[in-house]
């Protein structure tokens, strides 16, 4: 009897035996596996975007968020608010209705908050006595300078990039997650357990030409002259002339990369490469050094100015009233009048002047890496009416973008040789597979030294006091060469409002930055009363902090009239 | 053929030999000799007790060094989490635009146009010019006009008709350039 109830039990024993091995062994064994195995994500660290020093302008750090579960902390809501509120500097009644949520077990009380401030918040509420208040990992993306350089840089989502360099770079930032697994056991990892761990392979840093100092204070200068002026925006480049590294790209209005959403989606793109216009005179410098190079003209060509010019079915004028002048072309330059320039362009073919701007970089894009760069817009030679040459010879007509401006600007004070710009140092593979950066960057000679040197003789004369009209681009001590663009502002299909600006550079007779500012829309003034004390005040903060000596030479005494 | 059978052949005689030699071995009685039992059962026990608390110790001080790693690494990682924080704080110290504040706080101005001596020679340059606070920069970055989404229309109330003063109108947030768009509320 015994003997039946053992065999019974045993081939119940078996039977089991038979379900587990038999028929779905490896099921149970991943079961079993599962209860004390843990598997981690091992998150890369992003790597950070510096400036030409290595100062940062976008860093990683380990972060924290603070989670809450309502239904451990609504009893005790206010005390662990205030100890919320006061450690974390957040705002006490959004706190408290956190910690009161109904029917919720997970609250963000904060996020992205540094590691060492959550873990002691939250040991301050353990130690009160309270419960349901705990953290997880949340990594933060800081930019520690704020606004600085922040058109460029874009900002990061909760995981992901959203825009600027964050997202066209975004493959060699990121890097590879890793993960690990192991088993546990008591909340330990056993030892001798079984274990794997595949590293994470970080990413790497993108370093950017940028001078975070610099670039800092030309966005202040912009802002308090866009400001002062009533414009609408406004863009500040500083470029390296030698090597065509841009050592500021300001635009205003800007935003904070750390609270991206606060600001309209207008201020969160680069504006000095996304956004065309007509440059208007600044172009007068262009033409001027293409005339000269062809061997048109000599900077002290007489030109005899009527008081306006029939063009086409239109006529054009200057800014001032005046009657018939006899001008030299560094006149013409220096008192920047549309007449003289059309007059003196008139000596080019429709073909020659189009393929010397196309040469200065205008009308296509400067591959700098920044996303949605505009080409800008010069027409084809063949469509070319009178009246679209005359325009064109003095700015209007086309446009450009701020950087394609000043790259064309630099190949003037570069002894005619035109350096594509670049932003980033090294080289780069953006997100559509285009290489970019110093690396990268090209030159080609675009009119001879003699015809850049002379062109900036003329471009002197813009910022004499006697004879020119930008004395405000003056900096003591220095020579410096520019010109003012005062343009009527394509809106719409039509004309409203102006474009200001003042492109220039220093030691004139030995350039070693150019700096070029852009404001839209003033409610009064020229490029020469807006634009170029702002130049002068970038200008010289970068000289004087590169410590460029003054070259002790005389200024160019050029004749503007005869 | 002949290659096998002649060793075959040979070897013959050797057998013959080795039953020869096996014929001279004479037997011995058996002797069974019995070896102590205690010293092997007390070595066995020996080697057993000693593998058992060997590895029992070798469990012991692994499960040890478990520990202390899991407390190193939580330790390190508040400790890397503390130099983190510590470097952002350094960031943020030498952020330009705190900078700029603090001098601005201590009456400071950007200068205008600083002197400048050639080492080389010991000669003024260019003499320098006195800052005055016309120098002054704003460096108070605008706050953003935030998207309407986020800056929404103030809910104006009417007060009460028991007090027929309005209130100040420094109290409610005031809205740039967007006209307030009045909701009644009661």
């Amino acid at each position: 009897m015994g003997l039946v109830l053992i065999a019974m039990v045993m081939s119940l024993f078996a039977a089991r035996l038979v379900q587990l091995q038999g028929i779905d062994p490896e099921e149970y064994a991943a079961m079993a596996a599962a209860r004390g195995t843990r598997e981690v994500v091992l998150p890369a660290a992003r790597g950070d975007i510096v400036d030409r020093t290595g100062e940062p302008l976008a860093v990683s750090v380990e972060g924290l968020m603070v989670i809450a579960d309502p239904s451990q902390t609504r009893d005790d809501a206010p005390e662990i608010a205030r100890i919320l509120a006061t450690g974390l500097d957040a705002d006490y009644f959004t706190t408290l209705q956190k910690l009161q949520q109904d029917g919720s077990r997970y609250e963000y009380v904060a996020r992205r908050v540094p590691s060492t401030t959550a873990l002691a918040v939250v040991e301050e509420v353990k130690e009160a006595g309270f419960a349901g208040v705990y953290t997880e990992g949340d990594p933060v993306r800081d930019y520690p300078a704020g606004d600085v350089a922040a058109n460029v840089l874009g900002w990061m989502g909760t995981d992901e990039p959203l825009s600027g360099f964050e997202l066209t770079f975004d493959d060699q930032l990121a890097g590879t997650d890793g993960s690990a697994r192991y088993q546990v056991g008591g909340g330990n990892i056993i030892p001798l357990g079984d274990s794997s761990t595949v590293e994470p392979v970080n990413g790497e840093d993108l370093q950017l030409t940028i001078d975070r100092d610099v670039q800092w204070y030309t966005q202040r200068v912009l802002a308090q002259t866009v400001e002062e002026s009533g414009g609408e925006s406004g863009t500040a480049i500083v470029m390296d002339t030698l090597t065509g590294e841009l050592i500021a790209l300001a635009d205003y209005p800007t935003y904070d990369a750390n609270s991206p959403l606060l600001s309209p989606d207008a201020d969160r793109g680069s504006r000095a490469l996304n956004d065309v216009y007509e440059p208007g005179s600044v172009q007068k410098a262009l033409t001027a050094a293409a005339l000269i190079d062809a061997g048109e003209v000599t900077p002290e060509t007489r030109i005899e100015v009527p008081p306006y010019l029939e063009s086409g079915d239109s006529r054009i004028g200057d800014y001032w009233e005046h009657g018939d002048l006899r001008l030299t072309l560094a006149g013409v330059l220096a008192k920047s009048s549309n007449i003289g320039t059309v007059l003196a362009a008139n000596r080019f073919t429709d073909d020659e002047l189009h393929d010397y701007l196309a040469d200065f970089g205008l009308g296509q894009t400067t591959n700098l890496g920044v996303r949605g760069e505009a080409r800008g817009i010069l027409p084809a030679a063949d469509a070319w009416t009178q009246m679209e040459h005359d325009r064109i010879a003095f700015g209007q007509s086309m446009s450009v973008t701020a950087v394609q401006m000043i790259s064309a600007i630099n190949a003037i004070a570069n002894d005619g040789v035109l350096i594509s710009p670049s932003i980033v140092q090294g080289t780069a593979t953006a997100a559509d597979g285009t290489q970019v950066g110093t690396d990268t960057a090209t030159s080609h000679r675009v009119v001879s030294e003699q015809a850049a040197r002379d062109t900036a003789e003329m471009m002197e004369r813009v910022v004499d006091p006697e004879v020119g009209v930008a004395p405000g681009a003056q900096i003591p001590g220095y020579r410096v060469a520019g010109k003012t663009g005062t343009a009527q502002r394509a809106v719409d299909g039509g004309y409203d409002g102006t474009t200001v600006s003042f492109a220039g550079f220093a030691p004139a007779d030995d350039p070693r930055f150019t700096v070029y500012v852009v404001v839209q829309d003033p409610s009064s003034g020229g490029g020469g009363t807006v634009a170029a004390p702002a130049f002068a005040q970038i200008m010289s903060h970068v000289l004087r902090k590169y410590a460029v000596a003054p070259t002790g030479a005389a200024p160019s005494t050029l004749p503007v009239e005869w | 053929m002949s290659g096998s059978e002649a060793p075959r052949w040979r070897a013959v005689p050797r057998l013959a030999e080795v039953a020869t030699t096996r014929a001279r071995l004479v037997s011995v009685p058996r002797v069974r000799r019995r070896a102590a039992r205690v010293p092997f059962v007390i070595l066995v026990t020996a080697v057993l007790l000693g593998g058992i608390v060997g590895l029992l110790l070798f469990n012991t001080s692994m499960q040890q060094a478990a520990f202390t790693g899991a407390e190193l690494e939580s330790r390190a990682e508040v400790l890397s989490a503390r130099q983190q924080t510590l470097v952002r704080e350094i960031e943020q110290l030498r952020d330009p635009q705190r900078l700029a504040e603090a001098a601005t706080a201590q009456g400071m101005v950007p200068a205008p146009q600083p002197a400048l001596v050639d080492l080389r020679t010991g000669e003024i340059v260019l003499p320098g010019e006195v800052a005055t606070t016309d120098d002054g920069l704003a460096i108070e970055p605008k706050a953003p006009v935030k998207p309407a989404e986020l800056s929404p229309a103030p809910i104006y109330v009417d007060p009460p008709a028991a007090s027929p003063e309005t209130p100040a109108a420094g109290e409610a947030p005031a809205v740039p350039e967007t006209p307030a768009a009045e909701v009644p509320t009661n």
